[in-house]
């Protein structure tokens, strides 16, 4: 039988939790932004809050040091501690599952992979949106409930969560604190379809991808508009659940310091200029195509899963109204709106 | 892994944009928008995303350093506080109050300025302390506070949402001020705003233009006069307007007549047909608001150019509603605060005279001192010339770079040079900071507590995210150390918030402020009492001064123009990706990787001549010096004028510049002098 | 779990000028272990850093099959690399790799090859060269075309001459301006179709140079006959980690750092055009 944890009871659950890992929460300051932050730091806010950063930056941080040096002797600095991530949405669960798999192709990234060793997710599923105007994942298939890919899932029926467990790992959590959960026979079918209504941005993300997919489909007018309106301030870059790119320098004075990656993105135009100077994408339009191909098609070529999550944030973040769905209603639905 | 994120603002530019501050306990790590914070609603620009690295900075001032066998050298705070103070008092004690000057800082608090010219006026007696704002917005607080009472933007960011025209000249606003240059371009391309682009560069805003003219540099005057010609001969002026709020329309009129449209051409080579539809365009709007900055600004006809803007806006009534102003867009995060907190040659905090014996009294009071100086002070410009004659000898300066920013750079190395005493307070080693015999070592914004004034008046908090780096001290410690070293006692106080305390006393604008009240996105002055809201525009039903005054000028010349020889006209800025002397930005990696080296910018036409093209080498020469640097050719300046941003010390455009001020508002010409090219 | 961004501290033994700005740099691990388990191929390249400076992704240009040592010649076109030029012998570089694909090697075997560099573009085919020669007998005819500026800008003068000395094996010089007593060719590096016979029977193009030679070396050959999938070049693109995750060198779906640097002309041109490989 399904169970349920009654709302009230969150934070003594939240408490044990703290014994054992590093956890964190969307957390409401007093001046009313919420952000991915360690428990300790205030209030949990489950409700339909936006949260500006998606939790990549647990595992992925804007500016991280590499490793230390001094006198040619290298200092490895890589963290790991196993982190519990409470109440994350679909869609950053979503961008996190893919920001695992690219970490891991190829050549293993220790940085990252060492903070997600361990982790245990709890997702929440929306019902209402968080980014009332930008958010879109009923069309990108990925909310507003998870179906898969946490260890728990939150449905929530009122007074109480509805736990769904989406793994042995969950299994073992809900047996392990039995105390704070009872049984239940609640039905959630109604819940989640009221949820996906309200989702009302929708786009169609299927016949986006489909035309992405064609070599020959290079909306170049559309790129050339967005390359011109866009004021290249990183923020969809930066607020992207799926953007994994970095820079790479050393932050040292007389050869004393640390090697950093900080974050770091397509549309920038130094971002692929070579030392003798050249820079195969000097064109705005280029940068802007990179950024929309990148998501919607060679994404899809690789993982067989676009790059975008339908979070919306891109959109959110953007000073002039730039955004993915909108890039897909113009190609999808042949109408201005950027 | 991440611990603590803290609410702070921007560093950057004067939006003042809200932003939370990640930290891991020692490093800053990251800069995350605040989505409820006025301004910024969950968007920054790239300077702000970027904010935290600069303070990682293994090169930051982590301990003060004393001259000693002719270099700088490490020291304890005792010995560098006395020696700043004991210097300073002895040249001051020796050669009379008025041979020390200090410069404080449009990037430091509002609580530091406020200490830096009580320094000044209270424990050396004197009015020489000044500003960078003497280099920007000097101007702007001349010329408008003669035609409207206060010489600051009459308008919130926020209601560039809902304006239905803009008319900016010299502004590059996206680059500059992105997240209003946001606004503008949102409101133009969505809610169809009008908007009309005066500038002698094509500014990325012209593409949207309805009206882009593009003026010979310095030349202002008389396309604003242009415009109210075509406004009053086509009877468009708001007549019911002018004889409620405003005086001397005759005068006006007397004036721009001689102004028509062909004549304008003339002047200013942008084409008749230009001038009457951007005169009436801007008369036939409802809610117009006026932007401009340094283009403006900087010319020895900076206060005529201010002035003309306020005449236009009166005439059309496009002032003192929602939504309707003339907004002078203020550069530094806290170039506003410094000007209210008195950081000026003239005025204490408020914007009180110190001319005026009733404002000397009220400080003395409040400052327990006599005999505050009656006399103005030295500008900014002005001290460094001081420094160079003799007549200053000792000089303190907090968190500014006129080795860089200053014009004519060479001159100003060699004033300080010829200082008896200089001591430097920065974060960083700065090009000015090598030539100090003292160099404090202050405190970024993430390591202290304080409050920014952004552009909007807004006047908000900045909060401590990390500890000062090594033994590094926030700056208004050092202040307050140095003026118990100089032997005075009113300096002592535990926290910011008490010395916001002391602001709101003596300060009517900020009266009604307190830390407590600054919660969570501070407060737009004039906020006159603790129940006042604070004030979203200005000049509501009437002008600050009563009656608005038409100041007509005429047109005159910039100081320096082309000739044979020197027969380009170059005028300098800034770039998106860079702030001012670079001291934070070029430390940035993805901001210095985007522009890493200075160009200047030249018409086709005139690289063709030349033989030159992208990434040639040119020797740009004045009569005050020469740099080399690459030629970025462009059609986005006009030809036979060329563009050089100021960031870059190893091709330091200020080397080029011309010092002639404006005789009231002693503001430098940065924006026009006579040039050569020649190829390397 | 490996941490891929450590780079491992090698001594430098021998440093060798090619030409005004190129150096070659003989470089060994001070671990042993390190240097046992640094199996290179071919083609690949390694990151070497200099700390506080940076890290640059440079080609190693030795030969997998000359054990002991590391070799990259090394042009001074940036912040790390012109670090890299003030150091001397004894002084210690910071190390990692292998990264990247390779040349082919076996699929090479019994066929003509024309390997075709301009400027410091022989440095990566130098591995590769020196690796079929050190097994001549498994290969067929081979024509070395190089091309450069100048007499002076050309690399590993003395190795070319040692080249043209073994059997079966023939090297072409080519350059821009030549100098009083050029004895070779000028012109760029096609212009030695005119001199020298290009025949794409059973034959392999292996490609390397500035990007604008590659795009016409490649028409070239194939005019002269030879299919995609026997032309063979490296790219060049901007790279930081070198391990396909900064994403700077991310081309289409491909990470040249990866995926590459070794293409043949059949991928290359299912690159967007817009991309700019070439």
């Amino acid at each position: 039988m399904a169970k349920t944890i009654n709302k009230n009871q969150i934070n003594s659950l939240l408490k044990e939790v703290e014994k054992e890992y590093k956890a964190f929460a969307p957390i409401k300051g007093p001046e009313g932004d919420v952000l991915f932050k360690l428990l300790c730091d205030g209030e949990v806010a489950l409700g339909s809050e936006d949260v500006v950063i998606s939790p990549k930056d647990i595992f992925f941080p804007q500016w991280e040091t590499m490793f230390k040096f001094k006198d040619g002797q290298i200092e490895e600095t890589c963290e790991s501690a196993p982190v519990f991530l409470f109440g994350i949405r679909p869609c950053d669960l979503k961008g996190l599952l893919f920001a695992d798999e690219f970490f891991k192709r190829d050549i293993e990234d220790k940085y990252y992979l060492s903070k997600i060793e361990g982790r245990f997710i709890v997702t929440i599923g929306c019902i209402k949106p968080p980014r009332k105007d930008a958010c879109f994942c009923t069309s990108t298939d990925s909310g507003p409930f998870a179906k898969d890919g946490y260890d728990l899932q939150l449905v929530d029926v009122g007074e109480s969560y509805l736990i769904e467990v989406g793994s042995k790992k969950g299994e073992e959590f809900i047996a392990k604190h039995a105390k704070f959960f009872t049984d239940s026979d609640a039905d959630t079918a109604k819940t989640k379809e009221d949820a996906a209504k309200a989702v009302e941005l929708k786009v169609d993300f299927k016949k986006a991808l489909d035309l992405m997919a064609d070599d020959k489909f290079t909306p170049q007018e559309i790129y050339e508009r967005i390359g011109e309106r866009c004021l290249y301030c990183g923020g969809c870059l930066y607020t992207c659940p799926t953007c994994t790119c970095f820079n790479v320098f050393d932050n040292a004075t007389d050869g004393k310091g640390e090697r950093v990656r900080n974050w770091d993105g397509c549309i920038l135009s130094g971002y692929t200029r070579e030392a003798s100077g050249h820079n195969p994408r000097t064109e705005k339009w280029i940068r802007a195509a990179r950024r929309y191909e990148h998501k919607l098609k060679h994404d899809c070529k690789v993982t067989e899963k676009s790059g975008c999550t339908g979070c919306g944030r891109c959109l959110s973040s953007c000073p002039v109204n730039i955004g993915m769905s909108k890039f897909i209603q113009e190609i999808t639905e042949k109408r201005r709106t950027m | 892994m991440k611990s603590k994120h803290t609410l702070t603002t921007c560093p950057y530019c004067g939006c003042g944009c809200g932003l939370y501050l990640v930290s891991d306990g020692a490093k800053v790590t990251g800069a995350y928008p605040s989505k409820e914070h006025p301004v910024s609603k969950g968007a920054l620009c790239i300077k702000g995303w970027n904010c935290h690295e600069f303070v990682n900075r293994t090169d930051r001032l982590s301990a003060p350093l004393v001259k000693k066998d002719g270099s700088l050298q490490e020291s304890d705070w005792e010995t560098a506080l006395s020696k700043t103070a004991k210097e300073l008092r002895a040249i001051s004690e020796k050669h009379g109050p008025d041979s020390v000057a200090f410069l404080s800082s449009a990037k430091t608090t509002n609580e530091e300025n406020y200490l830096m010219m009580k320094l000044a006026r209270a424990v050396f007696k004197t009015n020489n302390v000044d500003h960078c704002a003497r280099l920007c917005h000097a101007s702007t607080v001349v010329g408008l506070a003669s035609t409207f009472g206060s010489g600051a933007m009459t308008n919130s960011i926020n209601e560039f949402e809902k304006a239905d025209l803009f008319l900016i000249t010299g502004s590059d606003t996206t680059a500059q001020h992105p997240l209003i240059g946001s606004r503008i371009i949102n409101s133009v391309l969505e809610k169809d705003a009008k908007l009309i682009v005066i500038d002698p560069r094509q500014i990325e805003l012209a593409k949207y233009a309805n009206v882009y003219g593009a003026q010979k540099n310095g030349t202002d005057v008389a396309w604003i006069n242009g415009m109210m010609n075509v406004i009053i001969s086509e009877g468009l002026e708001a007549k019911e307007y002018i004889t409620e709020r405003v005086e001397d329309f005759e005068k006006l009129k007397e004036v721009v007549k001689e102004y028509t449209p062909e004549k304008v051409e003339e002047i200013t080579s942008i084409p008749k047909e230009k001038i009457i539809e951007a005169a009436r365009l801007y008369a036939k709007a409802k809610k117009a608001m006026i932007v401009y900055s340094m283009g403006i600004t900087q010319h020895t006809t900076g206060v005529d150019n201010v002035k003309s803007l306020a005449n236009l806006a009166m005439l059309t009534a496009h002032v003192g509603f929602d939504c309707t102003g003339v907004n002078p867009l203020r550069g530094q995060n806290n170039v506003q605060g410094a000007c209210d907190l008195g950081a000026l040659a003239n005025v204490f905090s408020g914007y009180q005279k110190v001319v005026d014996e009733a404002a000397r009294k009220k400080f003395e009071a409040a400052w327990k001192v006599e005999n505050l100086p009656g006399n103005v002070g030295l500008t900014v410009t002005e001290i460094i010339d001081g420094a160079g004659t003799g007549k200053i000898k000792g000089l303190y300066i907090m968190g500014e770079n006129p080795v860089i920013s200053d014009p004519n750079a060479n001159h100003v190395r060699e004033a300080l040079q010829n200082l008896e005493f200089l001591a430097v307070q920065d974060i960083f080693m700065t090009e000015t900071a090598k030539y100090a015999d003292v160099v404090l070592a202050g405190a970024t914004f993430a390591e202290k507590d304080g409050t920014y004034t952004n552009t909007e008046r807004r006047c908000e908090r900045i909060r401590k995210a990390v500890d000062c780096v090594g033994n590094s001290k926030p700056d208004w410690e050092i202040i307050c150390e140095v003026a118990k070293r100089a032997g005075y006692e009113g300096m002592e106080y535990s926290h910011p918030s008490e010395i916001m305390d002391e602001i709101a006393k003596v300060t009517p604008i900020y009266g009604g402020m307190s830390y407590e009240r600054l919660e969570p996105w501070g407060l737009q002055w004039p906020c006159l009492n603790s129940e006042h809201p604070g004030t979203k525009f200005l000049h509501k039903d009437k002008f600050a001064k009563g009656m608005g005054t038409f100041l007509p000028c005429p047109y005159k010349p910039p100081a320096e123009l082309p000739d044979k020889e020197y027969n380009f006209t170059l005028s300098t800025g800034r770039v998106y990706w860079h702030w001012h002397t670079g001291t934070m930005t070029r430390r940035t990696s993805v901001l210095d990787r985007e522009v890493p080296q200075g160009y200047v910018e030249m018409h086709p036409e005139n690289a063709k001549a030349l033989g030159v093209q992208t990434g040639s080498l040119i020797k740009v020469t004045s009569r005050r010096g020469s740099i080399d640097i690459k030629a970025k050719v462009t059609d986005k300046v006009v030809k036979d004028s060329v563009f050089i941003p100021f960031h870059f010390k190893e091709a330091c455009a200020n080397v080029l510049t011309n010092p002639a001020l404006d005789p009231i508002a002693k503001i430098p010409e940065y924006k026009v002098c006579a040039v050569k090219l020649e190829k390397i | 779990m490996k941490n891929e961004y450590l780079p491992y501290p090698a001594t430098i033994e021998e440093i060798r000028p090619e030409t005004f700005d190129t150096k070659t740099y003989k470089v060994k691990f001070k671990d042993q272990k390190i240097a046992d388990s640094f199996d290179y191929k071919q083609g690949q390249f390694a990151e070497i850093s200099v700390l506080g400076v940076g890290e640059a992704p440079i080609s190693i240009t030795s030969s997998p099959s000359r054990k002991g040592f590391l070799e990259f010649t090394i042009r001074a076109t940036g912040k790390v690399t012109d670090e890299i030029h003030k150091l001397k012998v004894g002084d210690v570089l910071h190390i990692r790799g292998p990264y990247g694909n390779a040349f082919p090697f076996d699929a090479l075997k019994g066929k003509n090859l024309y390997f075709i560099a301009g400027g410091i573009g022989l440095a990566p085919l130098r591995s590769l060269i020196n690796l079929v020669m050190d097994n001549r007998s498994d290969f067929k005819h081979i024509k070395i075309l190089y091309g450069a500026k100048t007499p002076e800008d050309m690399c590993f003068t003395q190795e070319l001459e040692e080249w043209k000395k073994i059997d079966d094996t023939e090297v072409w010089l080519t350059v821009d301006k030549p100098c009083d007593g050029w004895g070779c060719s000028v012109g760029v590096v096609t212009e030695l179709w005119k001199e020298t016979n290009i025949h794409p029977d059973n034959a392999v193009g292996i490609l390397c140079g500035p990007p604008i030679m590659i795009k016409f070396v490649t028409m070239e050959l194939s005019k002269s006959g030879f299919k995609d999938n026997d032309i063979v070049m490296t790219l060049e693109r901007y790279m930081k980690c070198g391990i396909g995750k900064c994403g700077h060198c991310n081309v289409g779906e491909k990470f040249i750092c990866v995926d590459g640097p070794v293409f043949t002309s059949e991928q290359v041109k299912k690159f967007p055009e817009k991309e700019h490989v070439l």
